[in-house]
């Protein structure tokens, strides 16, 4: 699968710092906030790469940054090969019909004065896609497809609940036809019988119109769920990024070993044979990380060369990176 | 038979609105043991907070309005008791651990401020014993330099350090109940495993009855004894946790654990939702409230509510015309 014309979007080495000012007259410029901090992975066309990462790790800065909604430190993104990141403003237009994004907040992100029709006629309008006829067509099809029945064109955000405007969300996100969807924790504010209706929608979704998908959340299980890969993210760094199978049999960094042990499993069984690594501490402040490993004031195996040196991102299995001095160890 | 810590009998609660009356608690029997971990597991609007709050009164009348049942607490009924009474429960005996600890702490006091003030009202104290006590609280809920940290706004403490001042504060004055109503659900999972264990290290040492009331199956599998499973007001089912995960009798716990992904599924497996939405708590329907959404619906289900039974032995109760079948159905 990882033959280079499959590779949809490439991130190389990406970076923003969110600078912190100080002063009121004399904006003096104090430090930054290292949100993402030189990340790179590869986004295969068709397939969906999970995200996975707690509080404050920049899972959603590196999605808004893709697409350019938050303007890069350093780094650059490809998209089917161009550099998103040396285009102009119209030039980057076109390829935002080809890159959508779903919101966290089914309650925040629809304007509350617009019907659901205009809402999905939104990006149809502003990329010049069918008119008249044509575009109420449109919306009545996408409202289907995504569940809903198409005789709420006329009602507005508020008649709908959280599950069903987070449907009107994906409809918007779906009206340009896009390659590439950014999810950005679409289901964290929704009830877990909904949740798996939301899920399911995505992946029938997925299937019919052969989308890719950048699935950011924090929740673990269900990223594996729903992921062909998945990336761990803590403090601005991809610390481990494998297939789904092999990060969850095999995790090599201590950092997503962790992770997995602190996810709640609804089975007293499980519960009660299995090994938890509880971290100690809670996550560093990312406008002032730690010197050397990001995870070296968490993590239970620290050693000396931990808090001196930063370890490289290297690829140490065919399709298994990670970040840690001592992963080789765990394979 | 020992007497149980709380019992609570036919507990009805009401919210007079504009729109209806909203029926939020809809005759909530059970009760919890001396030092037992009781689960309470729902989605938003199943009465589970409002159920929890109206235990000890908190629930703002109007438009709430407690309709009827009892709430015995050491036989003592909490909801005819007078506020005098009830203020030495409140925080004393029954201690409460909120979902979001900024909006539960006073950001314009000090940490140690707010947990002394309830050691000298409760236990009365004297400042500097009372400040000894809640160092010793702090540190024992594992915030480092604990005697420092006193003097810090909770502004300068992260989450999960509220949650835990949160906890130190509910166990000053060594509660028999602590009623927590999604204490973890703001918090990153890494925090939330820290938060758990603590409180099961504190129950266990304590022997303090737990009141967990989550959405979160997992969570609750991590640590409860009983789980009480709520839909629209009602407990549809109640049991031992074991049973409640392996001998399912309810078609809507069965739904809710199938809508949870599990970390250890093979690929391509599918999450079984639950169709459809939770009624209107105005409008209820007349016979069961989870009709529109289940599988196993007769004519019986749309006619008249189950009543909450014995689904064979060990305490397990369960509100199904049909929870034979589906039982039939979880053994395969």
């Amino acid at each position: 699968m990882s033959a280079e014309s499959d590779v949809l979007v490439k991130v190389q080495n990406l970076t923003k710092y969110f600078p912190i000012h100080k002063g009121i007259l004399t904006q003096r410029h104090v430090g930054d906030v290292k949100a993402v901090d030189d990340v790179s992975f590869e986004i295969f066309r068709g397939e969906t790469l999970g995200l996975v990462g707690e509080t404050g790790c920049g899972k959603t800065t590196v999605g808004r940054t893709i697409l350019r909604l938050y303007e890069p430190t350093s780094g650059h993104v490809f998209f089917e090969g161009s550099d998103l990141m040396s285009l102009n403003e119209s030039g980057m237009r076109s390829f935002r019909k080809r890159m959508q994004m779903i919101f966290q907040d089914p309650y925040a992100s629809l304007n509350p004065r617009m019907t659901v029709g205009s809402i999905i006629a939104a990006p149809l309008d502003v990329h010049g896609v069918p008119d008249g006829k044509g575009k109420n067509e449109r919306i009545e099809e996408l409202l289907d497809l995504v569940g809903l029945n198409p005789e709420f064109v006329n009602r507005y955000p508020h008649e709908f609940s959280g599950g069903q405007r987070q449907r009107i969300g994906i409809a918007r996100a779906l009206a340009v036809n896009p390659d590439l969807i950014i999810c950005d924790e679409p289901i964290s504010s929704l009830d877990v019988s909904i949740q798996a209706q939301v899920v399911n929608l995505l992946e029938d979704l997925q299937q019919q119109l052969g989308l890719t998908y950048l699935f950011i959340a924090h929740d673990l299980s269900m990223v594996r769920h729903i992921s062909d890969r998945m990336a761990v993210m803590y403090l601005g760094k991809i610390m481990e990024l494998a297939d789904r199978n092999e990060i969850y049999l095999r995790p090599l960094h201590p950092y997503t070993q962790a992770l997995m042990s602190a996810v709640p499993v609804p089975d007293p069984d499980v519960v009660e044979n299995r090994h938890r690594v509880i971290l100690e501490g809670d996550l560093p402040s990312p406008s002032n990380p730690p010197v050397g490993c990001n995870f070296n004031t968490r993590c239970p195996f620290v050693k000396d060369i931990c808090l001196q040196e930063e370890p490289q991102y290297v690829e140490l299995q065919p399709g298994h990176w990670v970040a840690c001095h001592f992963a080789d160890q765990n394979l | 038979m020992e007497q149980p810590l709380l019992e609570i009998n036919d507990l009805r609660v009401t919210f007079h609105t504009d729109d209806g009356t909203v029926h939020a608690v809809n005759g909530v029997s059970y009760s919890i043991d001396k030092g037992e971990v009781l689960g309470v597991v729902g989605e938003s609007g199943c009465g589970k907070s409002v159920h929890a709050l109206s235990i000890m009164r908190l629930i703002p009348i109007p438009p709430g309005k407690i309709e009827g049942g009892e709430v015995l607490f050491y036989g003592k009924d909490l909801l005819k008791l007078s506020l005098d009474d009830l203020r030495h429960v409140r925080g004393g005996q029954i201690a409460m651990v909120f979902q979001d600890p900024m909006t539960s702490l006073n950001p314009a006091y000090t940490v140690g401020y707010q947990i002394i003030e309830a050691l000298t009202l409760h236990k009365r104290l004297d400042q500097n014993q009372a400040r000894e006590r809640s160092a010793e609280l702090l540190s024992l809920v594992g915030i480092p330099e604990a005697k420092r940290r006193l003097d810090d706004y909770p502004h300068q403490f992260s989450g999960g350090m509220r949650q835990r001042a949160m906890i130190a504060m509910a166990l000053s004055c060594e509660p028999s109940l602590l009623i927590a109503d999604e204490p973890t659900t703001a918090l990153d999972v890494t925090i939330q495993a820290q938060i758990v264990d603590l409180v099961k290290r504190l129950q266990s040492n304590y022997g303090m009855a737990v009141m967990w009331i989550t959405h979160d199956l997992g969570v609750v599998a991590e640590l409860a004894h009983k789980i009480n499973v709520m839909y629209a007001g009602y407990i549809v089912e109640r049991g031992h946790a074991r049973d409640i995960f392996k001998r399912t009798r309810h078609p809507y716990t069965l739904g809710l654990l199938g809508s949870l992904p599990r970390l250890d599924e093979a690929p391509g497996t599918r999450l079984l939702s639950i169709p459809g939405l939770p009624p209107d708590l105005v409008d209820l329907p007349k016979g069961c409230p989870f009709v529109a959404r289940c599988n196993y619906i007769t004519d019986i289900c749309l006619e008249s509510m189950p009543p909450l039974e014995s689904a064979g032995d060990n305490d397990h109760l369960v509100a199904c015309w049909h929870w034979s079948a589906i039982a039939e159905g979880v053994a395969k």
